[in-house]
């Protein structure tokens, strides 16, 4: 696995945020490998989060943040005004801390994103297609007989498969995690890092996570964050075994964070 | 004493309690080994409760009873000495004891003048009493609890009884008021429908009171069918809320979803004002501006609009319940989580396509309920339509055309010299029981229409 060649899906120079002056991030340059799972790790407030939602472009949402610095996916700047972000997260998807299924049907949350971007027109592609994610996310067994019901209804690990499986449904090339486990249990936790690692074969993955142990067993990169800087990057293993930076050692033996 | 003296000297009294309580109760826990199972506040509260609230409750009591007791008994006393009066000259004679009594009108009547000197007497030893056992009580009270100060009995808890009590009886007066209120409307309604049917007055098609300008003129019995009326009431309702409605609701959503901080910042507290507006001032628009405007209007399209159109007075109300409604709904959108937004933006959905298929179905139990209640305001709305719709009753859907609203029919029927026995005054409040009636059926409506829907998306 670490001799293979990958090509790389982000390159990011020289990344700084703002929250109006207060600083978040400061110019992290961070390349990230295609079809590979990057994990980012760090205390709390180290700027995972803005860090992650740069690279969708979520944080255009946040009014008075501002962001510093070259992302390229694929070679392109995703800042460059040619750029429409909408478009963009239709490539980068995303699935949040909190479940958030929107409170319709199943079947309509996973069919919410192809209709906005018009893929599968008639009933039957859609039908396919909304299939075809729950299957791909692990959830088909589980709700195929209640494709109707709220989702809203569901267990909350049934209902953060169900976010995954609506990002897989608009079929991207990333898939952003911001902690995608921290409201779950360690059965369905383990069920959503069995579906990272498939879904890795085809997707890009970039997780944000406060387990070490959930980032030394998914992903194949650490990021460690520390106050807005990037600390240590590298193959996983390495990070966990023989970091080269005292404050990543210091980070995972638990002295401080 | 007066009322309020009594009331502040037993307010006094029971903050001697209240800090007399607290500080023996300090005292002792100071000097306990056990540990006291309240504070000392706690125990000053409950002397102070003790000390206020029984002689409060007396206070009121005989305020409320003691004039009732003596009239009764006066009138007792009038009808011994004079046995041919009936009740009605019974009345009067108290009345103007009472009247001299207070010193308003004088009388050079012996016999009313020793009954009137008996009656101030007889009330004033009422007083007095009133004083003294008020006062004793409080005292009495505030002197046995304060002095028998025990720290190890709980005095939280009985606080905490003393203010669940507080609590349920401004409840029950709450209730017990528009349990009133209703009942009276119920009662005069009553009477109007011993006098005029029941059946013709809900499904009448003429509208025709004929108020009596003198009492003893003789007008025909009017006709009071209700359905014109109603039917003015909802054609002028209809307008107004099909201008408010998608105006209110779509600024809304600008505020909730589109507009920078700094805009939101100013727009809300100026909606907020303008929904403060006295309504006659909206009136007054309505009538000298709106109307003749779209009386211009219609007659340069060579319509013929009538100088008081429903269509004036809809669309005065309409701009009058948009910062209602628009503020309403600016909440309710609010409300909906982030978390949703960002879900739908996460998955390349445009602003507007979030808020069109994720936010407003979200908000949409809360928006009916917001609409609804508008539609009451709207419904319910007097001044406006007063001043700007007319008086015939018309049973049309025009809006060009001169209608009336049932709130314009209870001011016309109820304001000037009328006689509250007339059948057209007690016409007012057969409407005052549809109307209420009406906007009951709307807000269980409303309220069963978001309770379904909330519970299907939760
Ligand atoms: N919307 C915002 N407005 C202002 N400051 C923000 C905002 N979001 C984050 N910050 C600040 O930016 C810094 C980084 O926050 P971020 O959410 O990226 O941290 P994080 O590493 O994800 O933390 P956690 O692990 O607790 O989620 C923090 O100091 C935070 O207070
Ligand atoms: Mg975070």
């Amino acid at each position: 696995m670490v001799d293979k060649k990958n090509n790389l899906k982000f390159k990011t120079k020289n990344v700084s945020v703002f929250y109006g002056s207060k600083q978040a991030i400061n110019k992290i340059s961070l390349d990230i490998e295609e079809k590979q799972i990057t994990a980012l790790i760090g205390p709390s407030g180290c700027g995972k989060s803005t860090f992650l939602r740069c690279l969708n472009r979520m944080n255009d949402v946040i009014s008075n943040c501002s962001v510093n610095g070259k992302i390229l996916l694929d070679g392109n700047n995703i800042y460059s005004d040619e750029i429409d972000p909408v478009l963009l997260r239709a490539k980068v998807g995303m699935v949040f801390q909190k479940p958030n299924p929107f409170p319709k049907s199943i079947f309509e949350n996973i069919a919410y994103g192809p209709r906005i971007h018009g893929i599968g027109n008639n009933r039957a592609e859609l039908t396919d297609l909304v299939h075809h994610s729950l299957e791909q996310a692990g959830l088909i067994d589980e709700v195929k007989d209640r494709l109707d019901d709220i989702a809203t209804g569901l267990s909350g690990g049934q209902q953060q498969r169900i976010c995954i499986a609506r990002a897989i449904a608009v079929n991207p090339d990333v898939i952003l995690m911001d902690e995608p486990c921290s409201a779950l249990d360690p059965i369905a936790t383990a069920k959503i890092e069995e579906l990272m690692s498939s879904l890795s074969k085809s997707y890009t993955i970039i997780i944000v996570t406060h387990s070490m142990q959930q980032a030394g067993r998914v992903s194949q990169k650490t990021a460690f964050f520390h106050m807005g800087d990037l600390i240590e990057y590298g193959e996983t293993p390495k990070i966990f075994t023989q970091p080269d930076q005292q404050k990543t050692q210091d980070y995972i033996t638990g002295r401080f964070g | 004493m007066s009322f309020s003296t009594l009331l502040l000297l037993i307010i006094a009294f029971s903050l001697c309690s209240f800090f007399f309580s607290s500080s023996s109760a300090f005292k002792k826990i100071k000097s306990a080994t056990s540990r006291p199972s309240a504070l000392p506040k706690h125990y000053g509260q409950y002397s102070l409760a003790w000390t206020l609230f029984p002689a409060f409750l007396l206070l009121i009591v005989f305020t409320i009873i003691g004039p009732i007791y003596v009239d009764n008994f006066f009138k007792q006393q009038i009808a011994l000495t004079e046995a041919s009066y009936d009740k009605a000259k019974i009345e009067l004679v108290l009345a103007m004891i009472k009247n001299i009594s207070n010193g308003s009108i004088s009388s050079d009547e012996p016999k009313i003048l020793k009954l009137a000197d008996e009656y101030s007497n007889y009330l004033s030893k009422i007083y007095l009493f009133r004083t003294l056992s008020v006062l004793l009580l409080s005292s009495i009270l505030g002197i046995i609890i304060s002095s028998n100060i025990n720290i190890l009995k709980n005095s939280r808890v009985k606080v905490e009884t003393f203010y669940r009590i507080l609590f349920f009886v401004s409840a029950v007066i709450a209730i017990f008021t528009t349990v009133g209120i209703i009942a009276s409307l119920l009662y005069e309604s009553l009477r109007f429908f011993a006098l005029y049917p029941f059946f013709d007055f809900l499904f009448g098609l003429h509208w025709a009171p004929n108020i009596a300008i003198r009492s003893d003129q003789v007008a025909a019995q009017g006709s009071f069918g209700m359905l014109p009326v109603l039917l003015g009431t909802i054609l002028v309702a209809l307008i107004a809320m099909i201008v408010a409605l998608p105006i209110g609701l779509f600024s809304a959503i600008y505020l909730a979803e589109f507009a920078s901080k700094r805009v939101r910042d100013i727009i809300k507290p100026t909606l907020e004002v303008l929904a403060g507006i006295p309504t006659v001032v909206y009136g007054y628009f309505a009538a000298l501006t709106a109307a003749p405007f779209i009386r211009k209007i219609g007659m340069t399209l060579g319509l013929d609009v009538s100088s008081e159109s429903a269509l004036a007075a809809g669309a005065v109300m309409g701009i009058m319940i948009i910062p209602f409604i628009s503020s309403l709904s600016d909440d309710i959108i609010n409300s909906v989580p982030q978390s949703l937004r960002d879900g739908s933006l996460g998955l390349g959905a445009t602003k507007a396509e979030t808020t069109i298929k994720v936010v407003l179905p979200a908000a949409f139990p809360g928006l009916v309920g917001a609409f609804l209640l508008a539609v009451s305001r709207a419904i319910g709305e007097t001044m406006i339509v007063v001043m700007a719709a007319g008086l015939s009753a018309n049973l049309t859907i025009n809006p060009l055309e001169t209608v009336t609203t049932v709130t314009v029919q209870i001011v016309s029927l109820l304001t000037g010299d009328t006689e509250f026995d007339d059948i057209k005054t007690l016409s007012a409040f057969g409407l005052g029981l549809a109307l209420f009636a009406f906007t009951l059926i709307l807000n269980v409506i409303a309220l069963v229409v978001s309770r379904r829907l909330s519970e299907q998306y939760d």
